[in-house]
């Protein structure tokens, strides 16, 4: 089964066609230079370029793929969760095409996508497992009972742990995204070299927060001249916390439900520091750790076409007045546990 | 030339088909934050009663704005989709000229309003020309008095927002000023219309790059560019 995924949700402009879980492409029209002159994402801007990329970027599927439109057998769009007039041009787009070339439409929730890029990379990936996805936009651990049966178990109650990043980054003068920026400093820093607060780090919930560790890392050094500051020991530390606080959680979470698998994906999962220090805790808790590939890590519209292909086997489709949801909740299918 | 007509630009979202100069159906409806949710089923339902599948259409035309931006983002993603689709043709047109078109047979200046929020509005001045309508100057975006300052001679003013501020025009030109009827807006078929020149022309729009008109930039744009003008000037 041939699917059309699009993904519009916040600053990427992505298309896909996926067929029976093998990715035939994967276009992806980045807005980041775009933002980066405003230091992070300008949400009626970001519509605006969607609306720009949408059309090149389904030609540019199609094309790399090698495929025609009359071998479409459904699309599949992001339609819940992230900006409203992002999510909005991929819905329409979505719904055009499904329209146009009659196949099924499905909504997909943003986050559904980011379970299945690691699904669509690790094919072999356990159920049950509990899925940490961490990005710019969103910190949310899942317990993936079954394919497309989720429970949310715990959120970010402030800033996502990405836009932790890119605010840090900000203050130390380092540019926007800051994830990239605060990593490759942090390599020539020293981790332990400040005593951040490691929030939520202890506490039942599997909440997280960020802007409590923001703002120790601020009041720290404010007023400090940028040339006097040991900006890579400052970076070094602030990863370190963050990367912490998330293991903690995503083990803890593990722990309680009783899966023998993580998955951590999102923007932030490519952070090599992440991925050291996830290994290094599961392999000490027996458990086993998957992430996604590189390229799937950032929003794509690979996993929302892997997603929709889940969802359509179990029969659930959209129909054509499907809206765009910006804060939409991680909804479950209807056929609880059954493989069809 | 059978042509497929949108407009999600202003407040009434409209939908019409024609069939060369004859329009065979139009549907509009009151968008409240649901042109997304409406825009295919209106799309479906203008076909369905005409009789036709969209691979039985010749070309669609589409209201790019100016107006609610997230409104003619809708239109115009769908439409030029829809275009890209089944590889018709399409063609955008001002939903600023589709509102002076309905009153074509004036033979004073036309002068559409579309609301911009803020007690601000979008417009521009045409007069007939034969069948068609000629655009006067530059599109205009600003309150009320900046738009009555430019206008010297009797002139029609169109649109909801005409209505809305009769008054301060009045107020303004007194006898110069004349009203159309407040139903005047865009319609579907209108849109279809005014493309047909434009197709006959051989002026068809690129589906891949059309984009809406929007007559305006973002607030943090607008900050950017002056803070960037500064940087330039120091
Ligand atoms: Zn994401």
């Amino acid at each position: 089964m041939l699917v059309l995924g699009i993904e519009t949700s916040c600053d990427e402009t992505a298309a896909a066609l996926v067929a029976d879980g093998t990715i035939l492409s994967n276009v992806i029209a980045s807005q980041i230079d775009l933002h980066a002159r405003f230091g992070g994402i300008v949400p009626e801007v970001a519509s605006r370029k969607h609306v720009e990329a949408i059309g090149y970027v389904i030609q540019e599927a199609f094309d790399s793929a090698g495929k025609t439109h009359t071998e479409v057998d459904a699309v599949a769009v992001t339609s819940k969760y992230g900006l409203v007039g992002s999510l909005i041009v991929g819905v329409s787009a979505a719904k055009a095409m499904a329209y146009a070339l009659k196949v099924p439409l499905i909504g997909i929730h943003h986050i559904e996508g980011h379970i299945f890029a690691n699904i669509l990379s690790n094919p072999g990936t356990p159920l049950p497992h509990v899925c940490l996805t961490v990005s710019g936009g969103h910190t949310m651990l899942v317990h993936v009972k079954e394919l497309c049966q989720y429970e949310v178990m715990g959120n970010t109650l402030d800033d996502a742990a990405g836009e932790a990043f890119d605010k840090i980054s900000k203050f130390l003068g380092l540019g926007f995204p800051g994830g990239p920026a605060i990593e490759s400093l942090a390599t020539q820093g020293n981790r332990a070299a400040f005593n951040l607060p490691r929030p939520l780090g202890r506490s039942r919930s599997f909440d997280f927060s960020f802007s409590g560790l923001k703002t120790s890392v601020v009041n720290m050094f404010k007023g400090r001249d940028r040339e006097t500051l040991p900006l890579p020991d400052i970076a070094a530390s602030f990863q370190q916390a963050v990367v912490d606080v998330l293991v903690s959680k995503t083990l803890q979470a593990a722990l309680h439900k009783g899966v023998s698998a993580v998955s951590i994906t999102g923007g932030v999962s490519i952070n090599s520091r992440l991925r050291e220090d996830f290994s290094a805790a599961c392999g000490r808790q027996g458990l086993q750790v998957f992430f996604p590939r590189r390229d799937l890590c950032t929003d794509n519209a690979a996993m929302v076409a892997a997603a929709g292909a889940a969802r359509l086997k179990y029969g659930e489709m959209s129909q054509l007045d499907l809206n765009a949801i910006p804060n939409a909740p991680l909804e479950s299918i209807g056929c609880a546990g059954k493989h069809c | 030339m059978r042509v497929l007509g949108i407009d999600t630009a202003n407040l009434t979202n409209t939908i019409g088909l024609i069939d060369g100069d004859r329009m065979v159906t139009d549907f509009a409806w009151e968008a409240r934050d649901n042109s997304l949710q409406r825009i295919i089923i209106s799309t479906d339902l203008v076909l369905k009663r005409a009789g036709l599948t969209l691979a039985e259409i010749d070309g669609l035309a589409v209201g790019i704005g100016p107006g609610s931006w997230t409104g003619v983002r809708v239109g115009v993603t769908v439409a030029k989709t829809l275009a890209y689709a089944v590889n018709k043709p399409i063609c955008g047109i001002s939903s600023l000229e589709a509102i002076a078109y309905q009153a074509r047979s004036a033979s004073i200046l036309l002068c559409p309003l579309v609301d911009a929020g803020r007690e601000n509005v979008y417009s521009a001045f045409y007069r007939a020309r034969g069948k068609t309508l000629a655009m006067e100057g530059d599109y205009y975006v600003g309150n009320i008095k900046g738009l009555t300052e430019r206008v010297k001679e009797p002139a029609l003013f169109l649109g909801k927002p005409a209505h809305l501020y009769r008054r301060a025009i009045t107020g303004e030109l007194g006898d110069l000023a004349g009203f159309g009827s407040p139903s005047d807006t865009s319609s579907g078929c209108v849109v279809a219309l005014l493309s047909l020149t434009r197709f006959a022309a051989g002026a068809a729009d690129d589906a891949f790059s059309l984009v809406p008109l929007y007559l305006g930039e973002s607030l943090a744009q607008a900050l950017l560019r002056k803070k960037e003008t500064e940087a330039g000037d120091e």
